[in-house]
């Protein structure tokens, strides 16, 4: 075995876990809209209608972009799959700095480049690794979508079209590697470009600037039009725009030195001795920055939820509004579009607990927590306190969904009030604080799972939610997930028990994880 | 006062590997030792016991009478500890990397930390990030020496040190123990442990081996006397507790343990022309015990 061949093995590898979520998530999520399709709408007629109510709802368009045909199971799968591209490119840029910049990081990078292979071998040899942990992926889809009962030619082609902003991505990726001094940076840069392309996507669906569908690589996604019309000409653009961001990667990547940036941190500083008084105030400061990313990120999106919440339809007929709550969108009114939109907030804040019990896990894995724990300093009390810290940046957030959705929705003259849209960014939280509870009581008793098994509860429970919805699931499997048991404020009512019992359990089990945490072993790597 | 260190029957296992058996340490106010054993013989095993970061399988562990696991906070205001492997928060300068360690552990010597940073010469306007490991040692070895604690716990400091800095350690741990300080210095740098150790244990897969004074360890070590003879040297005598093997034509080594008297009786009537006997290095105590045999036991 060649040393390319043994290190596009080794990234495979590395990120088999990840990809292999990633290609299960994307073929039970592509199976289910399948089979929602046919049972919800079995007949002509159905299907005529949904096609004329999502026609022109701007408010569906925002996640999963613009319908072409509502009348054949590939053409509703295609549009109802409009988001996971999304999901397709974060693991394009994921992928990426895995493989590219986690190695320099962790100094293994020096340990293969003092063998007799260049770094251009590795450089392609890593990709090479990427690529083929793409065509799980894409494998994955393309079963789900088969699944279905679409065509064999037809689900390759949707699978190809959904997967094709994932080079794109990786050379997204890639050159954020060159770029940035950490991997932390890294990660920020390419997700950054991410939330870019998502942006210009929503705004060229939803309103009258349809041409900047064709400046993002997730329009040029939609643009591939499967199953309505075939454009793979498309493709040209990103394949021509992953050579080109990969050969300008591979090119600086010549050109710096191994474990550094292009863009490299200043090595030097006057000391700033703010936030240096306790590890809380300390992990203030250092999570500070990837805060600010996420506040900017949630701001964007609710202020441009709040924009079209005034264009969503209103005064459909009552037929039409059933089918929308079949679907879980019960979006007639400005503020029923964002009662439904919010659920994305509550997901994000869920995903934004996980992030930071990463965080901590990785401050235990690295051994910093050692240094820390040597000192002065009460185990439980770090625990707990940074749980409370975690659950009050994700208020914070939450809170800032729900201004910045008002500021949104009242520039474009709705009357909604603001009130109300504290409450709705405020309705994210149980949910948060239940995930962030379980998450750490799986880190406090399976240290080196515990991350991972979080961010499993948040997936599993969400697409729960979404497919046993529409799938006529029995209602007390239903129930099971807890985002069932989120109001849609502000449309509907603050479920006052559901969010008593979901900040109950998720306390207690906080509780929990800290008695278990302070007696376990610190287990670092 | 009750013991810097004290263990008692402390025993630590991971699964099925047993990382530490029934260890029983004694370090007093004031005393530096020296924990000696090759890679994977427990030394960090220990310090994390020592430290609460573990919790022991069997026995306690104590410092200044204070229970290390249930009762971690008390024991460490009475301690610093510095890592082999030097993690510290990357996107922190050391200035502010010190100032934070101080704040949290509270009565740090300022006057002292300045002395010591000037004495290691580190820049500390350099983020950690972009530091070496020997620079990033001296960071946790300054924040540890200018809290002046009664203990300083020290896993291999110096492994990444240069020599011009390694002097400068071994200035810094002679005022601490001046001062009265006690010092539990985990190394397998047999030269720095000889120089600056009161007392020395010698760990081996988990288990405490030897113990004592560098004298003492001698006196339970063999020693090397080595004996030139005018012409070819005759063939040794056969006595118990002596290993003799050729060295040259005319020179025997011997390898005697306990008194030397039945050795030099029995070379009273050969044509001796010299007679050299040296003690044993702490390297060769060391080896002796090791005996080829490696330790296999996690750290």
């Amino acid at each position: 075995m060649g040393a390319a061949e043994a290190i596009a093995r080794g990234t495979l590898r590395d990120s088999r876990t990840r990809t292999l979520s990633f290609a299960l998530l994307f073929l039970f999520g592509a199976a289910a809209q399948g089979a929602t399709y046919r049972s919800a709408y079995p007949t002509v007629e159905d299907r005529l209608r949904l096609a004329r109510s999502f026609g022109n709802n701007e408010a569906v368009r925002l996640l999963y972009g613009v319908p072409h045909d509502l009348l054949t199971v590939g053409g509703w799968m295609s549009w109802r799959l409009g988001a996971i591209p999304i999901f397709a490119g974060l693991w394009g840029v994921l992928a990426a700095v895995r493989a590219l910049r986690a190695e320099e990081e962790a100094g293994r990078m020096e340990l293969v480049l003092a063998n007799p292979v260049a770094r251009g071998t590795v450089f392609r040899a890593a990709l090479a690794g990427i690529a083929a942990g793409a065509v799980i992926v894409w494998l994955g889809l393309f079963v789900g979508i088969l699944a279905g009962r679409a065509s064999a030619g037809g689900s390759a082609y949707l699978a190809l079209a959904i997967m094709s902003p994932v080079p794109v991505f990786v050379g997204v990726g890639a050159l954020a590697c060159q770029l940035a001094p950490t991997r932390r940076m890294a990660t920020t840069i390419g997700s950054g470009v991410l939330v870019v392309a998502l942006v210009l996507r929503m705004v060229a669906d939803t309103s009258s600037a349809g041409w900047l569908r064709w400046l993002t690589p997730l329009g040029w996604a939609e643009e591939l039009r499967p199953f309505t019309g075939a454009q793979p000409l498309v493709l040209l653009l990103p394949a021509a725009a992953s050579v080109l961001l990969l050969v300008a990667s591979a090119g600086l990547a010549r050109r710096r030195d191994i474990g550094d940036g292009l863009l490299s941190a200043r090595e030097s500083a006057p000391p700033r001795l703010h936030l240096l008084s306790s590890p809380t105030a300390l992990a203030l400061r250092t999570l500070a920055g990837g805060v600010i990313a996420w506040l900017i990120g949630i701001a964007a999106t609710a202020v441009l939820m709040g924009v079209v919440s005034n264009s969503v339809a209103s005064g459909l007929s009552e037929s039409v509004q059933r089918q929308l709550e079949k679907l879980g969108t019960a979006a007639t009114s400005a503020s029923g579009y964002l009662g439904f939109a919010f659920l994305f907030f509550v997901l994000a804040l869920s995903l934004f607990a996980c992030f930071q019990l990463g965080a901590m896990r990785e401050e235990e894995a690295d051994q910093r927590l050692e240094t820390l724990l040597s000192l002065p300093v009460r185990r439980a009390g770090w625990f707990a306190e940074r749980l409370l810290l975690i659950a009050g940046l994700a208020g914070a957030l939450a809170l800032s969904a729900g201004v910045f959705a008002w500021a949104g929705a009242v520039s474009q003259g709705v009357d909604l009030s603001f009130g109300r849209m504290l409450e709705a960014g405020a309705n994210c939280l149980p949910l948060t604080i239940l995930f962030l509870g379980l998450g750490a009581l799986a880190l406090a008793l399976a240290p080196r799972a515990g991350t991972a098994i979080a961010y499993a509860l948040v997936g599993v429970a969400f697409l729960w939610e979404t497919i046993g919805g529409v799938a006529n699931a029995p209602r007390w499997t239903l129930d099971l997930s807890p985002f069932h048991h989120v109001g849609l404020v502000p449309a509907e009512p603050f479920q006052v028990t559901g969010a008593v019992v979901m900040v109950a359990l998720g306390a207690v089990a906080a509780l929990a994880a800290t008695w278990a945490f302070d007696r376990r072993d610190l287990v670092s790597g | 006062m009750p013991s810097a260190i004290l263990t008692d029957g402390l025993t630590k296992r991971y699964g099925e590997t047993l990382a530490l058996d029934d260890l029983d340490l004694d370090v007093r106010p004031g005393e530096v030792y020296g924990y000696l054993g090759p890679n994977g013989a427990g030394k960090t095993t220990t310090i994390r016991l020592l430290l609460g970061l573990h919790a022991p399988t069997a026995g306690r562990a104590e410092l200044f009478g204070i229970d290390a696991w249930s009762d971690p906070v008390a024991a460490h205001r009475h301690v610093a500890y510095v890592a082999g492997e030097p993690y510290l928060w990357p996107s922190l300068t050391s200035a502010e990397t010190l100032e934070f360690l101080a704040r949290v552990r509270g009565g740090t010597d300022i006057a002292y930390r300045d002395a010591l940073v000037e004495r290691f010469q580190l820049d500390t306007s350099k983020k950690v990030r972009a530091l070496s490991k020997g620079n990033r040692q001296k960071v946790q070895l300054i924040a540890a020496f200018a809290a002046r604690p009664d203990l300083l716990i020290l896993d291999e400091p110096t492994s990444g040190l240069d020599p011009l800095m390694e002097v400068a350690f071994r200035d810094t741990v002679h005022e601490a123990k001046d001062r009265g300080q006690s010092v539990f210095l985990s190394s397998h740098i047999l030269s720095e442990v000889e120089a600056l150790c009161d007392r020395v244990g010698i760990l081996r897969e988990g288990k405490l081996v030897e113990q004592g004074t560098l004298a003492e360890l001698r006196h339970l070590s063999s020693q090397t006397v080595e004996v030139t003879f005018d012409g070819a040297a005759p063939p040794p005598p056969e006595l118990p507790g002596v290993r003799a093997m050729k060295a040259g034509d005319s020179t025997l080594r011997f390898e005697v343990s306990g008194p030397v008297a039945p050795l030099i009786t029995a070379l009273a009537d050969k044509p001796v022309v010299a007679l050299q006997s040296r003690e044993p290095s702490l390297e060769e105590i060391f080896l002796h015990h090791y005996g080829g045999a490696n330790g296999h036991g996690s750290s």
